[in-house]
């Protein structure tokens, strides 16, 4: 059979598919990346743009958790305070009761106890970034204001709401814990305990009443430390397990996207070889011919 | 007729045939790189023997005619093929410009609904804040905007396609022109019987040209051939060709008519036929598919926002301008209705500090707003659905290149000119001339022999 006398244009075609190869190596090695557009790989490309929202939100989870945290150890911080006072007014409130005090020692004790009261009021307003933390989510509002018509002498204009932020997929985490539910929770009224205390001295009668009362204040308050003792446990916990989510996301991102360098370095050599060879038969054919033979 | 005179005048037969094969190697060598040109090669015959008595002379050689190496058959798929090939390069051209658009994971529409949904998230740490607030219109916009710029690629690609449809018919035209101006010559040098080769040869490539435009058939009719699209709107009849036209249609873009019929439909290959399909078929699926995805995206998170209250405690409005009932055009129209960020309806309960409704916008990320898919979800599929349309596009053409090339080597093996085999023949034919001069020299001498009989 006859050849086709002319493959010059076979071995161009080639040539551009060999080039063509050495072109899509270097791309994969300068990027770093196997998948530059959808039809290098439609699959992985789909699947890329799920990895990017997942490491997108699992970034984000993370840094709640961090505006969480500081939330959380402010709020856990001022309890401390308001315990150490309340400890502070039991024992005043014990002294009190010892019933050979004087007036005047009594009404030094109120005094102090008096203190401790508006410090309780300024550690219940307390804010956090500008936001006040004990007022549910009338975060913009004062919580405790003072107000004589109220038997403890302190009104709360915050409300019983409770935000929570995810921090995982379908993971939510209380941010706060309403003022109501601490400070004047029904029962366990710490302005309305101090109150008690305050007036059964001036009046030196019902002190010890007085004072069990505030001890079951004191008790509550303490109870709730263990509301952000446990959210900053959970949070911790989460943001380590984000943290193994993540790099299980990158490497993901790698398998899926990532070029594969070994492969696209030998890619490269190869073509490059195909190209000097498919160059180096064009040389000699074109050398090729009868009448270079005919003298 | 025999004797010396006789030798001579065979002697002359070869000389002149010599003289003719050789012109014919001329003119192969000469067009040995001349595209679509056929090898032609001289036909010799034994002239017709003189009988004298029992005995019968040769009278030399005659040549007959040069045949041409072509084969209509190959001719014929190598038509077909350069019509798919024509369709499937003007696809993956227009293919690898969309896809640019769906790219990116760092940037377009993918990337800019992750970046809206983070910036709930990132609000819902601190719903009162204004910067957040400002954020999540930014991110809001920003996803208008990825809409609206891959909306708007999407239409002056469209444009682009509709102008070079426009091109190609006028490319299509000149060719049929030149394809009946050819078909007129062969005719006329057929009848009086005169070799057309070259014609044909042009006319050849001609058709190959048009083939990688547009559908065609060719039939072969009494007096020359006929083309007409697949679907038998003609374009040519022997001599006569029959211009194609564009008019303006619905939606601006042009419609291709022979005569009065629109035959826009019916134009299934060539450059004519992929350019139409992106045009009229690929990219509005694709640009269906965005609108579907916006304006479901748009209706559930205003549905979302309606349901809370800003920051002032008035119940939510719109946060995206609502989208065109039956989501045309909902992708290009994209926009954030607010840019007041007080009236971002975080709140669920009507107090400032509230993040409750942001949990509810945060959940049209997980909700089926757009072919009973979620939002990313039904995006990814339409990267995927472009990725593999490019892909894909791409194998056919590759695999339609190695076609044609291996059906241009079958060609070129039977037409193309081998320089080897003309050196070859010129050597034969030098030889049989130097062969025929020798005859005439010794019949010369003989003759000379003749004349000086008897003169000692």
């Amino acid at each position: 059979m006859r050849v086709n006398p002319n493959p010059v244009s076979d071995l161009l075609a080639a040539l551009n598919r060999s080039r063509q190869d050495t072109q899509d190596a270097l791309l994969q090695l300068s990027s770093g990346r196997r998948v530059n557009q959808p039809s290098d790989d439609p699959a992985a490309a789909a699947l890329l743009i799920d990895n990017r929202d997942r490491t997108t939100f699992t970034a984000r989870y993370q840094q709640s958790l961090t505006s969480l945290q500081g939330q959380f150890q402010t709020a856990d911080s001022t309890l401390n305070s308001v315990v150490l006072a309340l400890q502070r007014a039991l024992t005043l409130g014990i002294q009190g009761g010892n019933g050979t005090l004087s007036d005047q020692d009594r009404a030094s004790i109120v005094s102090e106890l008096q203190g401790i009261q508006d410090q309780l009021l300024s550690l219940a307003n307390t804010t956090f970034q500008g936001r006040y933390l004990f007022a549910g989510t009338q975060t913009n509002t004062l919580p405790f204001v003072l107000d004589n018509t109220q038997p403890s002498g302190v009104r709360y204009d915050g409300n019983d709401a409770v935000n929570t932020v995810q921090i995982g997929d379908g993971y939510r985490l209380a941010s706060n814990k309403p003022g109501s539910q601490i400070f004047s929770a029904p029962g366990h009224d710490a302005f309305l305990a101090m109150t008690g205390l305050i007036q059964s001295l001036q009046a030196n009668t019902g002190v010890d009443t007085a004072v069990g009362t505030l001890r079951d204040a004191f008790d509550y308050v303490s109870g709730q430390r263990v509301f952000y003792g446990n959210s900053m446990n959970q949070a911790q916990a989460q943001s380590t397990y984000l943290g193994s989510a993540q790099l299980q996301l990158s490497s993901q991102e790698n398998t899926l996207g990532g070029a594969d360098v070994e492969a696209a370095a030998s890619r490269l050599v190869n073509s490059q070889n195909a190209t000097n060879a498919t160059l180096a038969a064009i040389g000699r054919i074109s050398q090729l011919s009868l009448f270079d033979y005919l003298q | 007729m025999s004797g010396l005179y006789g030798s001579l005048s065979v002697a002359l037969s070869a000389l002149l045939t010599s003289q003719q094969a050789l012109e014919t190697s001329a003119n192969n060598v000469a067009n040995a790189n001349t595209p679509g040109f056929t090898r032609q090669r001289p036909v010799l015959v034994p002239g017709d023997p003189v009988v004298l008595g029992r005995l019968s002379f040769g009278t030399g050689v005659v040549l007959q005619k040069l045949q041409s190496l072509r084969d209509p058959i190959l001719e014929l798929r190598l038509n077909q093929e350069t019509q798919g090939e024509g369709k499937l390069d003007s696809m993956l051209s227009a293919l690898q410009q969309i896809q640019v658009n769906f790219s990116g994971t760092d940037s377009g529409i993918g990337d800019a609904i992750s970046k809206f949904f983070d910036s709930l998230q990132q609000l819902s740490t601190d719903p009162t804040n204004p910067s957040l607030r400002q954020g999540v219109l930014t991110a809001a916009g920003n996803l208008a905007t990825a809409f609206n710029t891959t909306a708007k690629n999407l239409q002056s690609q469209r444009g682009n396609l509709d102008l070079n449809v426009v091109q190609t018919v006028g490319d299509i035209n000149t060719l049929t022109a030149q394809i009946a101006n050819v078909n007129q010559q062969i005719e006329n040098l057929e009848n009086v019987h005169e070799d057309a080769s070259a014609f044909l040869d042009k006319r050849g490539t001609l058709i190959r040209q048009l083939s990688s435009l547009i559908d065609v058939s060719v039939i072969q009719t009494e007096h020359g051939i006929t083309l007409t699209t697949s679907s038998g709107t003609p374009l040519v009849a022997e001599s006569r060709s029959f211009a194609l036209s564009t008019l303006t249609g619905g939606g601006g873009m042009h419609s291709v008519f022979s005569g009065t019929t629109d035959i826009t439909g019916s134009i299934s290959a060539g450059k004519l036929g992929g350019l139409l399909s992106m045009r009229d078929t690929q990219i509005p699926a694709l640009q269906d598919n965005l609108d579907q995805l916006a304006s479901g995206l748009a209706t559930a998170l205003n549905t979302a926002h309606r349901a809370g209250f800003d920051l002032n405690g008035n119940a939510g409005g719109d946060l995206f301008v609502p989208p065109p009932a039956g989501g045309a055009g909902a992708a290009g129209a994209l926009a954030v209705a607010i840019t007041d960020t007080s009236l971002l309806a975080a709140s669920s309960d009507g107090t400032p500090g509230s993040n409750g409704n942001l949990a509810t916008l945060s959940a049209v990320h997980d909700q089926a707003v757009a072919g009973g898919q979620k939002p990313l979800d039904f995006y990814s599929h339409i990267v995927f659905q472009v990725g593999s349309d490019t892909a894909n596009t791409s194998a056919d053409l590759d695999a339609s290149q190695l076609i044609l090339q291996q059906l241009e080597d079958q060609r070129s093996s039977i037409s193309g000119v081998s320089l080897d085999e003309e050196a070859a023949n010129m050597i034969r034919y030098q030889t049989a001339y130097q062969a025929a001069a020798r005859v005439i020299t010794t019949v010369n001498q003989m003759l000379d022999d003749v004349v000086n009989l008897g003169r000692y």
